[in-house]
This record gives structure tokens, sequence and C-alpha cells, in this order.
């Protein structure tokens, strides 16, 4: 399979600090990857780096055949238009309601008619698994658990190949993080999604993960699926998956 | 390729079954266009409908959705239609869409009401606040009893602090407001009374207005847009954070902690900057009065000495607590009153300095009024 994200010695900078030393991974096609690490290890960084939000100080990522830093801003909005993100507390809009929130990058990128772009609303609710009512409530009224599902509604709309999750089960119940990473299973298998989660729940790794990425002291320590993860000689990996047992 | 030939869609009768062949790239970038071409097929309620995949280059839940969409509007159910030919990642897709897609439009607009349904919303959101400004009103008093019963709980630091920034960090500002505004209203009466002779009378016109009006409203003004909207956003973002509940929680009152503090240094501090706003502008007339109507320092305050009278001061003066509680009771009342989302801290502190300058006015305007019965 075709990686679409590719990822060779990256390295950032805050200051004199390194956060990435020398980062290197890829990601293929229909995938299901997720990026652990402890707090302060640049994992939300990162992603802002790869998604074309914060430009890292060397090293090169070529995002869907593109190289994403040497793209110009054209070039950068349309890769964009390509990959859906799911920020950590949803991002949705506050002023608009959910189904407005939906409609927007049909809105902004489309040419469809307003009656099908309501339907497709529609259609988008129901398939992260939320009721036709919640799209006429505005974020502020949902629960922390719907935001998230909303947010991910929005995030798909233009059909990305790529889906970015920030954080995606953190703050939920773990009823509901566990119904989240099986909608999100259910759609990277469906869809042919490739699906790149930055998390530190257990559970996701455990229920859902094809392979896990471990990044630790500004490098990649561990690559593969979560079982070989596991089996690393590393302190943080032993007390990380300890915490399970 | 050139898209707007592609056809999307071709159907044929085969064996008593209408086949519908899928044919390029279903895929929202086309969404128009296949929807043009499903509703150009004229197709109609029939016995048997069978999607075929085989022609199909890629496939979107969009463009899934709006197949399915369309063969249900023609009154086509489950039974009726069946699928072959797709690889298996498109069924995959297909089953799901399939699955998800028993849902009616979505509505829910943030409203675009009209201009009588915009016009009674406001008025009874007004009332509204009115009424509970009242109730707030009532319980920062009730809590400045309690207060006044066990003194010690007064916040004697935060009061200073909010003291610190309400007044002293406001000086500069309504000085040199005042000292402009002085300027400005001794030039303007000078230009007149040079040509009756009657330049003295410039001071008298200039103490008269900064003393009983100007000075008083103007620092009136600048503390309900610098620290009304300081006090909403401050007790907005607490409240957005739950430190407000979290303060109820230590068993402590937030009208104690956070509201009365704030309303003791602003009606405070507004006297003392009206008093130097008095002082500026007085200041601003006295340089008018000696570089263009030849009249010295020294007589300018001698002239005022003379012609001011002490009770328009202390008129101008005793109006401003009143207008600091105002501003603060208002600005307090707006923060608590923030919802749990950020964009509400905006609305209301945008509320606090409207409220508080028209509230300022009207108290002001008031004050003339009764002054004027009273024969102040």
């Amino acid at each position: 399979m075709e990686s679409v994200l590719e990822v060779q010695d990256l390295v950032t900078r805050f200051g004199a600090e390194r956060i990435h030393d020398g980062v290197s991974f890829s990601v293929r096609r229909g995938e299901m990857v997720a990026l652990i690490g402890g707090s302060g290890t640049g994992k939300s960084v990162l992603l802002k780096e790869v998604i074309g939000l914060l430009r890292p100080a060397a090293g090169s990522i070529r995002l869907l055949g593109a190289e994403l830093w040497r793209s110009s801003p054209d070039e950068m909005n349309a890769l964009r238009r390509r990959f859906g993100m799911l920020f950590q507390d949803g991002a949705l809009f506050s002023s608009l309601t959910v189904a407005e929130n939906i409609a927007v990058p049909f809105r902004e990128n489309t040419d469809l008619p307003a009656e099908l772009v309501s339907a497709l609303v529609g259609f988008k609710l129901s398939l992260v698994g939320l009721a036709p009512e919640t799209g006429a409530k505005m974020p502020a009224q949902l629960s922390g658990g719907m935001r998230k599902r909303a947010a991910l509604a929005r995030a798909l709309a233009l059909e990305p190949e790529i889906l970015f999750l920030d954080e995606p089960t953190s703050g939920l119940d773990p009823v509901g993080a566990r119904a989240f990473d099986r909608l999100v299973r259910v759609l990277c298998d469906s869809l042919g999604l490739t699906v790149f989660i930055v998390t530190h729940d257990l559970d996701t790794l455990l229920s859902v993960i094809d392979r896990a990425i471990v990044l630790a002291h500004g490098k990649v320590i561990a690559d593969g699926p979560v079982e070989a993860v596991r089996r690393t000689d590393d302190a943080w990996i032993r007390d990380y998956f300890a915490a399970r047992a | 390729m050139d898209q707007s030939a592609e056809r999307f869609i071709e159907h044929r009768v085969e064996g008593g079954a209408t086949v519908l062949y899928l044919t390029g790239a279903w895929r929202l970038a086309h969404l128009e266009a296949i929807a043009r071409a499903l509703a150009g097929l004229g197709l109609s309620l029939k016995e048997r409908y069978v999607v075929d995949g085989s022609r199909l280059r890629e496939l979107d839940t969009a463009a899934g959705f709006t197949l399915f969409r369309s063969l249900a509007s023609l009154g086509c159910t489950e039974a009726m239609v069946s699928t072959r030919g797709f690889d298996a990642r498109h069924r995959r897709l297909l089953a799901l869409v399939h699955e998800r897609m028993q849902c009616p439009p979505a509505e829910g607009h943030s409203g675009h009401l009209g201009f009588v349904p915009r016009v009674g919303a406001a008025a009874v959101a007004l009332a509204g606040l009115l009424r509970t400004h009242n109730a707030f009103l009532g319980a920062v008093v009730l809590e400045a009893l309690t207060l006044a019963r066990r003194p010690r709980r007064f916040r004697l630091r935060e009061t200073v602090s909010q003291f610190e920034s309400v007044g002293f960090d406001a000086v500069p500002i309504v000085a040199l407001v005042n000292f402009l505004i002085g300027v400005v209203f001794a030039y303007l009466l000078g230009v007149q009374a040079q040509r009756y002779g009657a330049n003295i009378f410039v001071v008298d016109g200039v103490g008269l207005a900064m003393c009983r009006e100007l000075a008083p409203l103007l620092a009136a003004v600048i503390v309900a847009g610098r620290s009304g909207a300081a006090f909403t956003a401050q007790l907005g973002t607490m409240k957005v954070q739950e430190e407000v509940d979290a303060i109820s929680t230590l068993g402590l009152s937030p009208i104690q902690v956070l509201v009365i503090p704030r309303l003791a240094a602003i009606v405070v501090a507004l006297p003392l900057l009206a008093f130097v706003g008095d002082a500026a502008g007085i200041g601003g007339g006295m340089v008018v009065a000696a570089l263009q109507l030849g009249i010295s320092p020294a007589a300018f305050l001698e002239r005022l000495h003379a012609t001011l009278p002490e009770n328009y001061l202390i008129i101008g003066l005793a109006k401003t607590p009143v207008f600091a509680a105002f501003i603060a009771l208002i600005a307090c009342r707006m923060g608590l009153l923030v919802a749990r989302d950020a964009r509400s801290v905006g609305i209301n502190t945008t509320s606090t300095v409207v409220q508080s300058i028209v509230w300022v006015i009207v108290l002001d305007a008031v004050f003339a009024v009764v002054f004027q019965y009273l024969g102040i």
C-alpha cells in the first residue's frame, strides 16, 4: 500500500529546547495509527506540523504525495481539503448551530444547492451517530461526547482521505470513549479512511489501533503493532502498559 | 479527463429489472453533476432496481447517499433495490451509508428574525435584564449588610488592588481627556467672548462646565469603558472556568469576594478621578486663556476663586459615587451572567459598556432636573 504520510528526520526547536530530534515514520493508506508518548514529548506539536499549522525547524513531511512545507499557500489549501482534523475540544464555531457548523465546509468549497447540503448534513450527523434534532442546537448546549461527534461530522464533510484526531477520547466517559473508538474504526474500515490519532488512552490503543508509534526523548523509540510495541524494552513503555495490569 | 462530459450513470432494462450502471468517479466534487444525471434519467417507481458498480472508479459517502436518496424519493423500498459488481471497499461503504441514512434532512439555522420579532425579542430580553438587575441589587445590598455586621470579612487587599487599577492607573487618561476638553471648551467660548470684550467670563464658563458637568461625566464614561469592561471580562472568564462555582463550594459568597471589593473600589475612585478631571480641565482652560485671551494664570485663578460657587464643585463630585455604583453593579452582573462559552464573554462585555454609559447619562439628566427643582 502507498504511504499517505511520510515524516523524515523532523526537528522542532522552541528556543534552545529541542522537542523533536530526528523523528521519522510513515503511515500507509487505510491504516489506523496511534501516536503515543508522555506529556511534553511533543505529540500535539508534531500533529500541528503534519497538518500545516506549524513549520518544523528541519526535516521533511510528505502528505498525500506532496512536500507539505514546500507547497505554495494554494497547494497547501488544496491539500487541506483532502484531510480532516478533529481538535481536542471539537473547536466547533460557537456562533453557529451544529448543522451550520457541518455545512461550513460544503458552503465554502462546493456549489451544491442548499437543499442537498442540508440533506448531506443530516446524513453526516447520522453517520457519526447523532440524532437529526442535534443539528438545531448550539455547540454550547452539547455534552462533551456529542461535541466531539459533531466535530467529527464536520471533519468528515469533504470526504477526507486522512483523518487526524487529537486526543479524541479525552474528557469522555469510558462507555462514550469506547463507542467513539468503534465509530472511528467502522469509518476507517468502511470508508477506506486513513486515521492518525494522537492519544494517551490505552484502551483506544488496545481495542482499535493497527499500529502504534511511540515518541520519547525527541525520537521515535518504537513503531509497530501494539503487541510488538508492548514488548519494547523501555522504562516509559513498560510503565505505560503496566498502568493497565 | 473532462468531468462534465462524463455521464456517471446509464440505465438499461435486463430481464425485468432496471439496471443502473455507475461509471467514473462518484465523488463530492462531482456531486452536482451526479444529482443532475440521476434526475435526468427520469426514473419511476419500478418493481426491481439493480445497481451495478463494476464500472465505478471511485465512490464516497456523499455520492452514495445521493444515489440512495434519489431511489428512496421514488418510493423504492429496501427490498426493491439490490447491488452487484462493487468491489469490497465500495460495498462496505455503501452498506454503512445505507445503514445510517434513515434520517430526515438536518434543519436548524441560527435565526435571522424579521424586524418586528427582533424588536419584540430585544424588548423582552431588556425587560428581563432590568428585572434581574433589581434582584442583583437586592442581593448585593443584603451581602453588604452581612458584611457590615462582620467587617473583618471585608477584603481590603482585593479592594486596594482594584482601586489601583480602577483609580490610580486611570489618572493619566482621565487627566488628558479633561485637559483637552478644557482646551476646546475655553477656545470656543473665548472666540465668542472676545467679540464682546468679555474675555474674563471664559473663566466662569470653564469652571462651571468642568466642575458641574463635564469632568464627572467624562470620568464616569472613561471608567465605564475601562473598568466596567474589565470587570465583566474578569468575572466572565472566571465564570467560564467555573471559578465562581469553586468560590461558592468553598463556602464563600461570590458577591462578597468578587463584587463588593470592586464596588467599593470604584465608588471611592470615581470621585477622586472626577476631581483630577476638574483640575485638568481648568488647567486646559487656563492655558488657552493665557495664550489666546491674555488672561494670566494668576488672574484666572483669582477670578475662579471669586466666581465659582463651592457647591458646584461638590454637586459635581457628589454625583460620581452614584455613577460608580451603577457601573460596578452592571459590570459585575453582566460578568456573572456569562454562559459557559467564550463568545458570551465578548457579548456581555460589549453590553456592559453600552449599558453603563447609557445609565451614566440618564442619571446625569435626572440629577440635573432634580437639582433644578431643589434650586441648587
